[in-house]
């Protein structure tokens, strides 16, 4: 038997993170469940799917020990609708679980504690540290360049890495390539880091309800990525696979080259998108001085703009899928970006022009279908 | 099937009383009792219409009048024919069965033959893989040789997504195919669909049958 007394705000906040990962990925009823383990005066929530594992640490008083799961939606939904600010929960003999606040009590049946699947190791070597807010903006910037077909199963993951003093993340889906590098609060020794995590993982990572400058860490233990942060663990498996050599791309010989102001371009891209319905593509045209921005969906209507581009050479037509232009310029913190293109059939570049150190690439659509 | 273009005015009486003041219509009456009121506009709906077992009297010959009962119930339309336009019956035969499902059958046909487009290393073992609860449009193994099975569909909805977790459910009973995961392929799948696949650990994949068949060049990709 187990009783736990906390704030229902605090139950409210960590069950809502937990749940995310009991979400029932699987059919099975009980690893959606979410297992409470008290220990030595101190609670703790744990869920485990397929991919993920999770153990964020309740702030509560307790008493006894040992563990008791739980259905993870009817348990948050519980602790969202209860009416005081403070909560209890009492484990009993009979298999139930009776949750108190103010008035209200209910009695929720435990699922079988060894039905939930324990957790995997969470210690693993050589942490890469750093802030939240890094890692935070870092995820952000590639995470939804990853694939969410399968496709290839490896693009559906995002390629971490760490050396020296160096956090680098890749994600592509084959049409789309973001390369974010963020500079480590403190070099690692060893081997460094280097594993594919799926997107899923790294975006629960970036929901994390921590600091800015709280620090967060990654470690790997061999297939799996350790990462932890205030009091709460979580594990990802790693995809397996040779993710595709990205660098190749990244060398290509850009034949031409065009910095334009981050805003204009992006509100330009905006207004012409609107008129780029049904699959049609942006049309961007090169020339002298200026880039014209064109879209047309038939039965629909069209949209032109153009804004002044320093271009010099020859003029260069270039069709995109307006979405996946406009994410990547999304990402683009400097007033400044520098367009790189080699022809209308290889991609084109998209740069910061500091050292924020963000690089997109975006496949071309033809023009000429 | 009786095709009467008639001048006429339908009074349905039944849980509530309406009217279709005199006016041209199409008066559709199928050898199964349904009797349809159409008029030139409104779409493929009639404007009046009563589903069989019915009883059908016709007065006058040309039809002066056309009354339709709905059996065991108090439903009626009565239609008055002021002019005939014309009046032809023909003879149907017996009905071919729906062609179910020809896009999917397509799609089915042409990743059968091509299952890469379905993931990558993935190889046919069977099509219309047997289960208890119905057939699985494709069962493949992958580089690892995990199994893998994929339902197909012209558009991925969260019914599809209902119907492949419950093939996996079924399949995973069997300890051969403990670990058998799944695929949506469709060449459009919903966004709740998407949602609900991937809270079920379902992946999915989109194709585009022109470029499957080999009759339209895939998009621009990074990677060969």
């Amino acid at each position: 038997m187990i009783s736990i007394s906390c704030q229902t705000a605090d139950l409210v906040e960590r069950l809502t993170a937990v749940s995310r990962v009991a979400s029932g990925r699987s059919a099975m009823q009980p690893i959606a469940g979410v297992r409470l383990v008290a220990q030595s005066g101190s609670v703790a929530l744990e869920a485990v799917d397929s991919d993920l594992a999770i153990r964020t640490e309740l702030p509560a008083t307790v008493g006894g020990s040992g563990g008791v799961a739980l259905p993870g939606k009817l348990l948050l939904d519980v602790a969202r609708a209860l009416p005081a600010t403070a909560v209890e929960l009492t484990s009993d003999e009979t298999g139930f679980v009776e949750v108190k606040s103010g008035a209200a009590t209910f009695k929720l049946r435990a699922l079988r504690d060894d039905d939930v699947p324990p957790l995997p190791p969470m210690e693993g070597e050589h942490p890469v540290q750093l802030s939240a807010g890094a890692l935070r903006d870092t995820i952000a910037k590639v995470e939804k360049a990853a694939a969410r077909d399968a496709t290839r199963l490896i693009l559906t993951g995002v390629l971490v890495s760490a050396s020296g003093d160096e956090l680098r993340m890749v994600a592509t889906d084959a049409y789309r390539l973001a390369v974010k590098e963020t500079k480590l609060d403190t070099s690692i020794g060893g081997e460094g880091l280097e594993a594919t995590v799926p997107h899923r993982a790294l975006a629960e990572v970036a929901r994390a309800t921590v600091a800015d400058d709280a620090t967060i860490e990654l470690r790997r233990h061999e297939s799996r990525l350790i990462v932890k942060w205030d009091g709460t663990t979580l594990v990802s498996r790693l995809l397996d696979g040779q993710f595709p050599n990205y660098r190749q791309l990244l060398q290509e010989n850009f034949t031409s080259e065009v910095e334009l102001s981050t805003k204009e371009l992006a509100e330009a891209l905006r207004r012409v998108s609107l008129l780029a319905q049904k699959s049609a593509r942006l049309r961007l045209k090169f020339t002298e001085g200026e880039l014209q921005i064109g879209a047309q969906t038939q039965d629909v209507g069209e949209a032109s703009e153009s804004i002044p581009a320093p271009w010099h050479g020859e003029d260069l037509e270039i069709g995109f899928n307006p979405d996946y232009l406009r994410a990547g310029l999304d990402n683009v913190s400097t007033e400044t970006v520098k367009l790189r293109l080699i022809n209308p059939v290889r991609p084109m570049v998209l740069e910061t022009t500091d050292d924020s150190a963000f690089t997109y690439l975006v496949m071309p659509l033809r023009l000429d279908v | 099937m009786r095709l009467i273009v008639a001048r006429c005015e339908v009074r349905y009486n039944g849980r509530v009383t309406a009217v279709l003041p005199m006016a041209l219509r199409l008066l559709m009456i199928k050898s199964d009792g349904s009797v349809m009121v159409h008029a030139d506009t409104g779409g493929y709906k009639p404007q009046n219409w009563m589903t069989p077992p019915t009883v059908i009297d016709f007065e006058g010959d040309p039809v002066e009048r056309i009354h339709v009962r709905k059996v065991g119930q108090d439903d009626e339309l009565d239609i008055t024919v002021e002019e005939i336009v014309s009046d032809v019956l023909h003879d149907m035969g017996e009905a071919a069965a729906l062609e179910k499902d020809g896009v999917e059958r397509d799609l089915q046909e042409a990743l059968a033959a091509a299952p890469e487009f379905c993931g990558e290393g993935l190889r046919l073992v069977r099509r219309e893989w047997p289960t208890d609860i119905g057939p699985v449009d494709l069962m493949c193994r992958d580089e690892t040789d995990g199994w893998v099975a994929v339902e197909i569909k012209r558009m991925g909805t969260i019914d599809a997504v209902e119907q492949l977790s419950r093939y996996l459910e079924r399949m995973r009973e069997d300890p051969v195919l403990a670990d058998c995961r799944g695929i949506l392929v469709a060449q459009k799948i919903a966004p709740q669909a998407r949602t609900l696949a991937a809270s079920r650990g379902i992946d999915w994949v989109e194709v585009d049958l022109a470029v499957v068949r080999g009759d339209r060049e895939a998009d621009l990709t990074l990677f060969a």
